[in-house]
């Protein structure tokens, strides 16, 4: 493990940090200090008080109370430019890059090398190839960003602090899109970070890779600072406990279901993002699909929704051929969906929470005629939030109050309510609290149980191994390994996410 | 309480005060005194003398008012309600003169062909976007300029009242009009148009169709999630839009000059009052009503205003135009002491 380092010197610290927002007090006299040279983690829920943490500590939000303190030396930052400046960098979770401009001009941005006061791009390229090679984040200088993928961009990201000098780096959820591997190959760039004497704050929800790559860990709830872990002292269960204020079982694999006959059948179908899936789901059964984002599971998802037009291939439900079928016809015969975009495309955030829970079932149970109560919609509102534990003041209150975690059991609980035998569920727990995502999991369990067929894709290993019965990977588009539930670990699973998989055919 | 407390903070209170407020300041900036003015909108249109004129101005601003708000519930803006409205007053023109039937008869059959024409031509519209891909603000505005020019051309050559200097149709047959109240230039045209009002009310507040409207306006994905078919929607909702035009066009034909006038229907901008009306109220029926009926007081109130202080009428424009500025920049009053408890 990576030494501890109590004696070193401190490279930031925040103390007594307080910031108040109307209703809410976000930060309650957090104090946290960061060693040079160390991996530190900022770790808890959503809405405890770490992106605001942050942003003060950037400069991008005034604090009410306390003081930050660089390198020993007190300053106020009044904008991102000043605490940049002072040798801190932020990578936020969605990158801020120009796509049509190469990787050295999106690194040398703002700080551009000139000659005769033009821009010299000839030193740009030389100064990201010095860059990368001296840190090990190899990527080419003439490579448009835009052709990137993900991984890479982000190197670039971090290329750009390092430019510009930076020797505080501040990472926000940094793995939330990357493959396992290109999230190793992240760490070992922190490390060799960190090896050179920079600073390394990495704020995540992700247990794994904080046990594996931090060195201490401050975990905020509510607003304050609830516990100063060393790494090495710690547990995954530590962190969790700290986090939800309660002991939670994590990664747990639920026993497996009973398939029955076969509900959605796929076959050799292609969009185009999609190349010839073939895939069949059964009653009393969860299939689910791994994959980086972008491998084509979101437009599956949206073409058996049918949200996304078929180009070839064959899809039926129930022995339906439901193929050009439109999105209410699909869901008249039988199928429910929970999508990965919950606020543009699950909800209506500016809609009451009964209104966003009568959809769907406004033509169906709540209306007769064609006419829909109001107190028909308010009654079915109520039942929903008590039976799925939603938490909103009333049904009345517009569905944008609610945190990420309620807005999912929302959805889940409308989707789950139509007790349709197909539902298709994406990424059910991204951004969701720890404490939210056992219950969403046990749902989606019991609706399993109950006899229903449920097509998961979540980029979440641990989630798709704990509830699917058989695992399929995407990669390009295509299904390129299927797996027995237990019949991979992460590690076969990670590559094959990677595109390394042999595939491996399994009878279902 | 709490929805009374809310209506007074809400951004339309704050934008009308915020109005009349700065149209004080301009009175007093031109030596008039605000009180005399805006004492004399009010008596002007809601006294004795000006009451009728204000019900007639609401007949045509509301019905074009709620043409507009009932697509706009669901996101979709028709800026095609000039053509709408005077292809329903065409319609209704030619249906009153050459129906030969009797004069009740004919009146119906008016009305109805009004909101026809008014709906087949907005309709038009939604059948070029969901067809062709003609986004609907394009295609209603653009549509609108041949249904002017065409209904103009008619009322100048083939329909032309013969001996007249005017561009304007025969009168129509004696009885061929709309009942009006006592003496008055209101006809049962505010009745129908209230009860537009009224239906549409119910509709959003109350019925299934009336709810994905509502939806698709908040978030048009989400609906179309849900399954709401939204070119079939938006054809829908333009051809109500439309025949609201048409009828109001056909309710102008209907009462007094009782014939079709080129720019008679259009030259008092009704449907351009109306989109304001409908965008202040954000489409909500009350609020509409509510809109149109504040906008019917500043008009007629406006002339009054000109008549006896000699402040111009165009102040109540400049008023409607702050008002609509306010609102669009969504400024409300400071929570303050008002301030609800966050929700959860």
């Amino acid at each position: 493990m990576t030494p501890q380092r109590a004696d070193a010197e401190v490279a930031v610290e925040l103390r007594g940090i307080t910031k108040r927002f109307p209703g809410t007090l976000a930060n309650d006299a957090v104090d946290l200090t960061v060693r040079r040279g160390e991996i530190h983690a900022l770790m808890g829920e959503n809405g405890a008080g770490k992106s605001t943490l942050m942003s003060v500590l950037y400069g991008m939000e005034r604090p009410d109370a306390g003081e930050i303190r660089i390198d020993g030396r007190t300053v106020t930052f009044a904008d991102p430019g000043a605490a940049m400046a002072a040798g801190l960098g932020m990578v936020h979770q969605s990158f801020k890059l120009f796509d049509s401009l190469t990787v050295a001009e999106n690194v040398v941005f703002a700080a551009e090398p000139r000659r005769f006061g033009l821009v010299d791009r000839a030193a740009a390229r030389r100064r990201v190839r010095e860059l990368a090679a001296e840190h090990g984040l190899a990527v080419d200088p003439d490579a448009r960003v835009g052709d990137l993928p993900v991984g890479l961009r982000q190197r670039v990201e971090i290329l750009k602090l390092l430019h510009r000098g930076a020797r505080t780096l501040i990472l926000d959820e940094p793995t939330a899109v990357l493959t396992p591997a290109e999230a190793d190959a992240l760490f070992t760039v922190l490390k060799s970070l960190t090896a050179q004497g920079r600073t390394v704050i990495l704020v995540t929800h992700k247990l794994r890779e904080v046990l594996e790559g931090s060195d201490n860990v401050t975990v905020l709830r509510d607003g304050r600072v609830v516990a100063r872990l060393r790494t090495a002292e710690t547990t995954a269960d530590e962190i969790a406990a700290a986090m939800t204020g309660r002991a939670v079982e994590l990664d747990r694999v639920h026993a497996p279901g009973t398939p029955g006959d076969v509900v959605l059948d796929v076959e050799d179908l292609t969009t185009d993002a999609v190349r010839e899936v073939g895939l069949t789901v059964r009653a009393g059964e969860i299939v689910g699909i791994a994959g980086v984002a972008g491998n084509g599971q979101s437009e599956l998802i949206e073409a058996l929704a049918g949200l996304r037009r078929v180009t070839a291939g064959r899809v039926t439900l129930r022995g339906r051929d439901i193929t050009h079928a439109s999105a209410t016809e699909r869901r008249a015969r039988g199928l429910a969906y929970v999508p990965e975009d919950r606020h543009a495309v699950g909800t209506a955030p500016a809609a009451s929470v009964a209104d966003n829970l009568a959809m769907g079932h406004h033509r169906r149970s709540l209306s007769s005629h064609g006419l829909l109560p109001p107190a028909a919609v308010r009654a079915h509102a109520r039942r929903l939030v008590e039976r799925f534990g939603v938490k909103a003041a009333t049904p009345e209150v517009p569905a944008s109050a609610l945190s990420g975690g309620n807005l999912q059991k929302l959805l889940i609980g409308r989707e789950l309510a139509h007790e349709a035998p197909l539902l298709l569920v994406e990424q059910p727990t991204r951004g969701v609290d720890i404490g939210a995502i056992q219950n969403i999991h046990d749902e989606l369990i019991a609706y399993r149980d109950a006899g229903h067929a449920v097509l998961l894709v979540s980029a979440e290993l641990s989630e798709i191994r704990g509830l699917a019965d058989r695992v399929l990977v995407m990669y390009e588009g295509r299904v390129t390994a299927t797996y027995p539930k237990d019949g991979a670990d992460e590690r076969t699973l990670g590559l094959a996410m990677a595109g390394g998989a042999a595939p491996v055919e399994v009878g279902d | 309480m709490n929805r009374i407390a809310g209506a007074l903070r809400s951004p339309v209170t704050f934008s009308v005060l915020a109005g009349v407020l700065i149209g004080a300041l301009f009175l007093v900036g031109t030596g008039a005194d605000p009180f005399t003015a805006y004492g004399a909108v009010l008596s002007g249109s809601l006294g004795a003398d000006g009451i009728g004129s204000t019900l007639t101005t609401v007949t045509s601003v509301l019905g074009l008012a709620l043409a507009l708000a009932i697509p706009l519930r669901a996101g979709l803006i028709n800026l095609g309600g000039d053509g709408q409205l005077v292809l329903g007053g065409m319609a209704a023109a030619v249906t009153g003169l050459y129906t030969p039937l009797p004069a009740p008869l004919t009146v119906l059959l008016a009305l109805l062909a009004g909101m026809a024409a008014g709906a087949g031509y907005a309709a038009l519209a939604a059948l070029c976007e969901n067809h062709f891909g003609v986004p609907l603000l394009v295609s209603s505005l653009l549509l609108s300029y041949p249904a002017s020019s065409l209904a103009s051309y008619l009322a100048r050559y083939p329909l032309k009242e013969p001996g007249s200097s005017l561009p304007q149709t025969r009168q129509l047959p004696d009885g061929v009009a709309l009942p009006a109240f006592g003496s008055s230039t209101v006809t049962v045209g505010l009745l129908l148009v209230a009860l537009a009002a009224a239906t549409y009310w119910f509709t959003d507040r109350r019925t299934a169709i009336g709810y994905e409207i509502r939806m698709t306006g908040l978030n048009s994905r989400f609906a179309a999630y849900a399954g709401v078919e939204r070119g079939g929607l938006t054809l829908r909702l333009m051809a109500t839009s439309g025949a609201l035009a048409g009828l109001v066009g056909a309710i102008g034909v209907l009462s007094f000059p009782y014939r079709f006038l080129d720019g008679a229907l259009t030259a008092p901008g009704y449907t351009w009052t109306g989109l304001t009306a409908a965008l202040l109220a954000g489409a909500a029926p009350l609020g509409t009503v509510l809109a149109s009926f504040f906008f019917a007081v500043l008009q007629v109130g406006g002339l009054s205003m000109e008549r006896t202080t000699e402040v111009p009428r165009e102040l109540t424009q400049v008023l409607q135009a702050i008002v609509i500025v306010f609102l669009a920049a969504r400024l409300r009053f400071p929570r303050g002491r008002l301030r609800k408890k966050a929700a959860v």
